[in-house]
């Protein structure tokens, strides 16, 4: 599967897994994993548990550096893009990221670069908490609206 | 190089249309959609949907570097823009040329010189297109009585620095054109503290007609004939026709030479349309301007040449010579066009969106509906409140207004208010059975006949 239908085959494979009555669907192939689940209560192997209820046109998908540990709580902090762009993790390149797993944040700060024609948006949290998964592949484009970041709260 | 992947930047009726247009050429499509838009007609169709932005235009489809961004990162190679949004902002064709994809369109240069009225009305001059018979400036009443008569009456007396209707007077002859002047003036100069005017011919009983146009951008243009779009309604088409059945054959031939001669000139590449005014009585049309995109009425002209223009304009931006010569164009019969938008027209046509619980569109031969609706679908209130075009094409005039009664009449949409009454309403009136409508006639005699009876 080659980028950019890579996650249009996922989203086929999500709506046709939603509409099979399968319960739980655990696949692996090289690098690849994905863990879907019609079960709300499920707790997935690798995958953040909003992969299956995720909006239809924004999956998130499971690729080596998305890094999702386990089923998100229920009151779990999801940082959205706020627009179309491509979805950097650093400052700049080499830097060091803005935040990682277990990284704690306040509000205010900034977690992410959205890039749109050079243009670069810092993405800034409105809610406390420690990041407790990473859902978008540094450097992939991110749709309006995708979830980026879970956090919980301290 | 021939388009691969195709970025479709609209929405509605018209981003389906295109996505089916690149589907039937084995080109791949990818739709950008605004949230509200995800799970739309088109971004079902397609290979893909890319949330843009959210609901407000201005954040999605008004965007040109999230479109140019997105079409890019999808690894499209050419880009669609529809009709209205960008679709006329040489900003879409020149970031889409900084990143290698292909516009749908004109050049850049072209759109910016299209879209200054001053400029394309001189264009059209020196190629030789007719403008609307009118003055320099006019600077005193006696002026303004020669120049009336030169011109022929009613014309129009405007003030130079004007716009929004202040210091505009309409005179009937010399001697209202002198008093005329006096009352423009004045009006001109506490509006805008100029008193210049300028006069024009005023054409009280104006038919629309436009030509569609194709361009090679090497100098070579095709026409795919005319339409009729003289049902309005505050400047906005409810109804159009092809041909234009009130115009003679050989000002119809003049007509279509005069739109490729101008289209020529500036070496128009892809779909554009000429618009002008036809001055019925006196047997003259002028110069309006020119629209640099694929127009919401393109059908009525692909249902008599028989002739897919949107496949023709991608095929074109990926390079491809015109497919047809003009003697291989051939019109025959007659179409006609109603846009059905969600709106009530009791309410002073106050757009109604809304979800469609009941969707039983005509079907039969010579019926096409390019609509995004079905069942259970839904109007979101962000952008026009457009449901379909219902198109009906007959072997003439008559046949095709029987064939769209009776469509309309089997037209069954509930859950929001429709234009389709009104529609029924429109062909079955004796002017426009008989064709004696004009661009003020919906306002001035239509509307006001239901309002009495209503009353």
């Amino acid at each position: 599967m080659n980028e950019p239908y890579f996650s249009a085959t996922l989203q086929s494979l999500m709506e046709e897994f939603s509409r099979s009555g399968v319960r739980e669907l655990h696949l692996r192939s090289g690098d690849f994993e994905i863990y879907l689940s019609n079960d709300p209560a499920a707790r997935g192997p690798a995958v953040s548990r909003l992969a299956p209820v995720a909006r239809p046109l924004a999956p998130t998908a499971a690729a080596p550096s998305v890094s999702a540990p386990a089923a998100l709580p229920e009151d779990a902090i999801i940082i959205r893009a706020p627009n179309l762009g491509t979805f950097y993790r650093a400052p700049k390149p080499g830097a060091d990221n803005y935040v990682e797993l277990g990284s704690t944040i306040s509000v205010g700060d900034e977690v992410c670069l959205i890039e749109v024609m050079k243009l670069f948006t810092a993405v800034r949290v409105e809610e406390a908490g420690t990041v407790h998964a990473i859902l978008a592949p540094d450097g992939a484009m991110v749709e309006a609206g995708q979830p980026l970041f879970a956090l919980v709260r301290n | 190089m021939a388009i691969k992947r195709l970025f479709i930047a609209n929405r509605g009726e018209i981003a389906l249309r295109i996505v089916r247009a690149a589907q039937a050429l084995n080109i791949e499509t990818v739709v950008a959609v605004s949230d509200p838009d995800r799970d739309g007609a088109a971004a079902r169709l397609a290979d893909r949907a890319i949330v843009i932005g959210p609901a407000s235009a201005a954040k999605s489809y008004l965007d040109p570097r999230l479109i140019v961004h997105a079409a890019k990162e999808s690894g499209c190679d050419g880009l669609h823009p529809g009709y209205g949004f960008l679709s006329e902002r040489a900003i879409l064709p020149r970031l889409c040329a900084d990143h290698g994809i292909a516009f749908v369109g004109p050049e850049p240069d072209v759109i910016d010189a299209l879209g200054d009225k001053l400029r394309a009305r001189a264009m059209a001059s020196a190629a030789g297109v007719p403008l609307v018979p009118g003055s320099d400036c006019v600077a005193t009443a006696a002026d303004a009585r020669r120049e009336g008569d030169r011109i022929g009456y009613p014309v129009l007396l405007k003030a130079s620095a004007g716009g929004g209707g202040r210091g505009m007077v309409i005179a009937n002859n010399a001697d209202e054109a002198e008093a005329g002047f006096h009352r423009a003036s004045a009006e001109a100069i506490a509006a805008f503290g100029d008193g210049t005017l300028f006069m024009e011919r005023f054409v009280p009983e104006a038919r629309h007609v436009e030509v569609q146009l194709m361009g090679d951008g090497k100098g070579k243009v095709l026409h795919f004939g005319e339409r009729d779009c003289s049902v309005q309604r505050r400047y906005q088409k409810l109804v159009e026709e092809a041909p234009c059945a009130a115009m003679p054959d050989p000002l119809r031939e003049q007509l279509h030479a005069s739109a490729v001669a101008l289209a020529a000139s500036v070496h128009y590449r892809n779909a554009g349309t000429c618009e002008f005014l036809f001055d019925v009585k006196r047997q003259e049309f002028y110069f309006i301007e020119v629209n640099a995109r694929i127009q919401v009425e393109h059908p009525v002209s692909e249902m008599i040449a028989g002739f897919d223009l949107v496949q023709e304009q991608i095929r074109i931006a990926g390079g491809a010579p015109l497919s047809v010569a003009q003697d291989e164009v051939k019109l025959s019969g007659h179409a006609i066009e109603c846009r059905i938008n969600a709106e009530d027209v009791g309410r002073d046509f106050l757009p109604s969106p809304g979800r469609i619980t009941r969707w039983q569109p005509p079907e039969g031969e010579g019926i096409r509906l390019d609509s995004h609706m079905a069942e259970g679908a839904m109007i979101p209130p962000f952008y026009d409140s457009m449901v379909g075009k219902l198109i009906v094409h007959g072997k003439d005039r008559a046949d095709a207004i029987a064939k769209l009664s009776a469509a309309l009449d089997g037209f069954v949409v509930e859950g929001v208010p429709t234009t389709i009454e009104l529609h029924r309403a429109i062909v079955a009136h004796p002017d426009f059975v008989e064709n004696r409508i004009h661009t003020r006639w919906l306002e001035q005699v239509l509307l006001p006949e239901r309002a009495k009876r209503v009353a």
